[in-house]
């Protein structure tokens, strides 16, 4: 249960007064506490950021280290300090999961904000390429408002109706318009382009120079061909003709060998990779976690 | 004008626009990319809004008639607006204190990530490398047995499963030597064995590029079908 | 020029134009590609058949048009499957803020073939039901696999005449307190929350997924050590999936699916399964095709213009 529920001191009636107050008093401290860091000695910086990276990881490693409550009864309580702790941990587990959504949120806002800085210090600047800064920013602002007016229209008792285009107003259908219409059209284009790259790359650079590159070669080929239903169908029916019925000539049918290729060699390949990649993910983390990690520049 | 038609032409303009990349860059090709991601920022700031903070945030701190307000949840706005802090000169190492956290949590789920991922994987990679009967080379088919021949054919390990699972237990030992034995090994079997990794790792690539291959494709024949046939053929000349 | 030199030197623009060529003409060509679906989609179609209809399905949206070669498709063939068995669903995405927004216009799209063919909508709150966009995928997740009323909790969906309304109230979360309680954790994805899904929630619940083909090859590294039940991969397994809903497995129709691991599972006949995969399947060999030909066209003239160089 969410542990914000549980206690009153932290929950107040909505609209109440020592709602707005504890809001503003909240809202103080933590403002409060960017003044105080802003005015911190050098020395502490990194011990801050330190800290907070150890306390938020602390979280998820006590979760999955300490023993939990599998099957707990509804108001049940601890019986000793080991159990506190696990149902403390149970407990919240909403309450971070929450917090981390919702910092994640505000940190894409980040990416916004730094996007619109760039252009709109362009149309400022009379940059050249003001025009097209000006595409960018009307093109969010309408985004901004169509989206959410047609988010609004849906919020009262038309929800159900909207479901069908037939009673969409103007400003459901502007929405539609941009993102289905514009937004999701660009998208699939722009992850289309890439096929030609491809093909343009496959064709110049794609030279069978090595032993590595002809293996590389020789399985994409396998691979495709295997993906080639036509191709991997006549190629069976031909190698069924001429077995006759014998099971070990079936083997040599293509659906056969590149099941055979997948499940040895290139499961186990990528199992490989996959484990050395785990491996250096389990390091870096605990690494991360315990502010080992140096990334450049420093707190 | 039939909204279909006007929604679809504006998807195929706009489609065709992007792909002049391709010949050169160009003014046409800027004003599509600008626009896509002006459209794309607009649309993550409505989904955050009305997808997460507006519930998930908002509602939950102020209270509705339903709920009342966890008055906690404002400090997260301070927090938040930490990273914004990293475009000032002097203050920007706050900003890295909303990022150590979210850095904190990812990192602190990755010992139960990798138990959760790799300890299942670990499991299916034991496999029996000897054949426990010689009656037949292959596995015999259990098409129309009983269960119990079915179940005796299954319990078995025969010669040419024990040769695969054999091959399949030396490429991920040689392609996992490849990775950790990064710096020069002296001992020649290790040597070989990690050069065989590296080759052994060019299947895996090779068939990461396959399927990479046919997505691409794909998707492709997907902007295609949607020019000719969705837009020219039945929204332009109504052939259905 | 020499040969070798010429058969390296095919314009860009050449390329790009034969690459539009195949991809454009054989869409107007009635192809059918006959087909042997391989065992993971087989696995995925038995899982989907042999769900019970009483309980709701969760499914991880992640999917946009970005995607919509693979993904759309695979998303409508899925839910074809749920929605002739009656099986509701609770939908909600970690990828990408406009996923909600996409799996929802692609259930109007859906509601509006069933009204073509006269059976009745997939209402949204009685149905399906819509949880919304969780930023941070990774921490999303292990809520939803740790405490889902909590990761859930104040998530509101569109309940018809009375606005946003509690998830929990709507008749498809009846009885759902944590994701065990659901059969099955599908996850529909063009990016990597597949395997986000599977290192939070493995062995919670019964994982299946559908995935672009560049996430196929490591699919099946966790579907060889069963983590998954099953997966449809690229536009393979989708057209695995439509010809499973054509000829199921083990029938008595002449091109059924032959498998030694299961019984008789009937596929869907004389209703709508075509889709996506049987359209773009034939025009993707002609695509493969090309690809073939320009890499043995440049390695051929490289051959060549080594031996010129040595002579």
């Amino acid at each position: 249960m969410e542990l914000l529920a549980q206690a009153n001191f932290w929950l107040e009636p909505a609209g109440s007064p020592a709602l707005y107050t504890k809001l503003i008093f909240a809202l103080l401290v933590g403002f409060g506490v960017i003044g105080l860091l802003m005015v911190a000695p050098p020395a502490a910086r990194r011990p801050v950021v330190a800290f907070a990276t150890f306390l938020a990881g602390l979280y998820w490693v006590m979760l999955y280290l300490w023993p939990v409550p599998i099957a707990r009864e509804p108001g049940q309580l601890p019986r000793d300090g080991v159990e506190s702790v696990g149902f403390f941990l149970k407990d919240i587990n909403s309450d971070v999961v929450s917090f981390t959504v919702i910092l994640t949120s505000f940190m894409l806002g980040l990416g916004i904000y730094s996007l619109m800085r760039i252009h709109v210090g362009r149309i400022r600047r009379h940059h050249e390429d003001a025009f097209f800064s000006w595409v960018l920013i009307v093109s969010l602002l309408l985004m901004v408002g169509f989206g959410y007016a047609d988010w609004s229209s849906r919020l009262g008792e038309r929800s159900a109706l909207l479901e069908l285009r037939d009673n969409w107003g103007f400003v459901n259908y502007a929405r539609d318009f941009l993102f289905e219409g514009l937004l999701q059209q660009m998208d699939a284009a722009m992850f289309s382009i890439i096929a030609f790259f491809i093909m343009s790359a496959a064709y110049r650079a794609f030279r069978v120079r090595s032993v590595e590159a002809t293996i590389l070669l020789a399985t994409a080929l396998i691979v495709i061909l295997s993906l080639m239903g036509a191709v991997a169908f006549e190629w069976d029916e031909g190698v069924a003709r001429m077995a006759n019925g014998n099971p070990l000539l079936l083997n040599l049918q293509l659906t056969e060998i590149s099941q055979w290729l997948r499940n040895t060699f290139q499961t186990s390949s990528l199992r490989g990779i996959a484990f050395g990649v785990g491996i250096g993910a389990l390091a870096m983390g605990l690494r991360i976690w315990l502010s080992l990690e140096r990334t450049g520049g420093s707190a | 004008m039939n909204y279909d038609l006007l929604r679809l032409t504006a998807g195929a303009v706009v489609t065709i626009g992007l792909y002049t990349v391709l010949f050169r860059e160009n003014k046409f090709y800027r004003f599509c990319e600008h626009m896509f991601l002006g459209l794309a920022s607009g649309w993550t700031m409505v989904a955050l809004w009305t997808e997460t903070l507006q519930t998930n945030w908002w509602e939950k701190m102020i209270g509705t008639d339903r709920a009342p307000g966890a008055w906690a949840y404002a400090l997260l706005l301070p927090i938040g607006l930490m990273a914004y802090l990293v475009f000032s000169k002097k203050h920007n190492w706050i900003s890295r204190i909303p990022i150590g956290i979210i850095l904190g949590l990812w990192s602190g789920q990755q010992i139960q990530v990798w138990f959760n991922t790799y300890g299942p994987q670990i499991s299916a990679s034991m496999k029996p490398i000897l054949p426990t009967t010689w009656e037949s080379f292959i596995v015999p088919s259990a098409t129309g047995l009983s269960p119990e021949a079915t179940a005796a054919i299954r319990q078995n390990v025969y010669p040419s499963q024990a040769i695969t699972n054999f091959l399949f237990v030396l490429t991920l030992l040689c392609v996992l030597s490849y990775f950790l034995f990064s710096f020069d090994v002296k001992n020649r079997v290790l040597k070989n064995a990690t050069t065989l990794g590296r080759y052994l790792l060019m299947i895996g690539f090779g068939a990461i590029f396959g399927s990479t291959v046919m997505m691409r494709f794909t998707l492709l024949i997907d902007r295609m079908y949607f020019l000719w046939w969705e837009w020219l053929r039945e929204a332009v000349f109504n052939i259905r | 020029m020499s040969i070798g030199e010429r058969l390296q030197s095919i314009p860009r623009w050449g390329v790009y134009l034969m690459l539009i060529l195949v991809t454009s003409v054989p869409l107007f060509l009635p192809i059918r590609v006959p087909n042997k679906p391989v065992e993971s989609t087989i696995d995925l179609y038995a899982a989907l058949m042999e769900l019970p209809t009483d309980k709701p399905v969760l499914i991880a949206s992640d999917w946009t048009k970005s995607t919509r070669g693979e993904s759309q498709g695979q998303f409508n063939s899925i839910m074809r499957i749920l929605m002739r068995r009656g099986i509701n669903v609770v939908f909600y995405s970690t990828g990408d803020p406009q996923a909600p927004r996409v799996y929802q216009d692609s259930m109007r799209v859906l509601n509006e073939e069933r009204a073509v063919a006269g059976e009745p909508p997939y209402e949204r709150w009685n149905n399906w039901v819509s949880v919304g966009f969780f930023a941070g995928s990774e921490a999303a997740t292990n809520g939803i696999a740790n405490d889902l009323r909590g990761a859930f909790r104040g998530r509101k969906d569109f309940a018809p005449g009375r606005g946003l309304i509690d998830v929990f109230e709507s008749p498809v979360m009846r009885g759902i307190t944590k994701v065990q309680d659901f059969p099955v954790l599908l996850v529909i994805t063009g990016s990597k929350t597949s395997n986000i899904t599977v290192e939070r929630v493995s062995g919670k619940t019964p994982l299946a997924f559908a995935v672009t083909g560049v996430m196929t090859p490591e699919t099946q590294v966790f579907y060889q050590s069963k983590q998954i039940v099953g997966f449809a991969g690229g536009l393979k397994g989708l057209y695995d999936l439509e010809t499973l809903m054509e000829v199921g497995i083990n029938t008595d129709n002449p091109n059924t699916v032959k498998s030694e691991k299961y019984g008789s599972i009937p596929g869907f006949p004389g209703q709508k399964n075509d889709g996506q995969g049987t359209r773009y399947y034939p025009t993707l060999h002609f695509a493969m095709a090309l690809m073939i030909l320009m890499v043995v066209l440049g390695n051929v003239g490289l051959l060549l213009t080594k031996s010129k160089g040595r002579r």
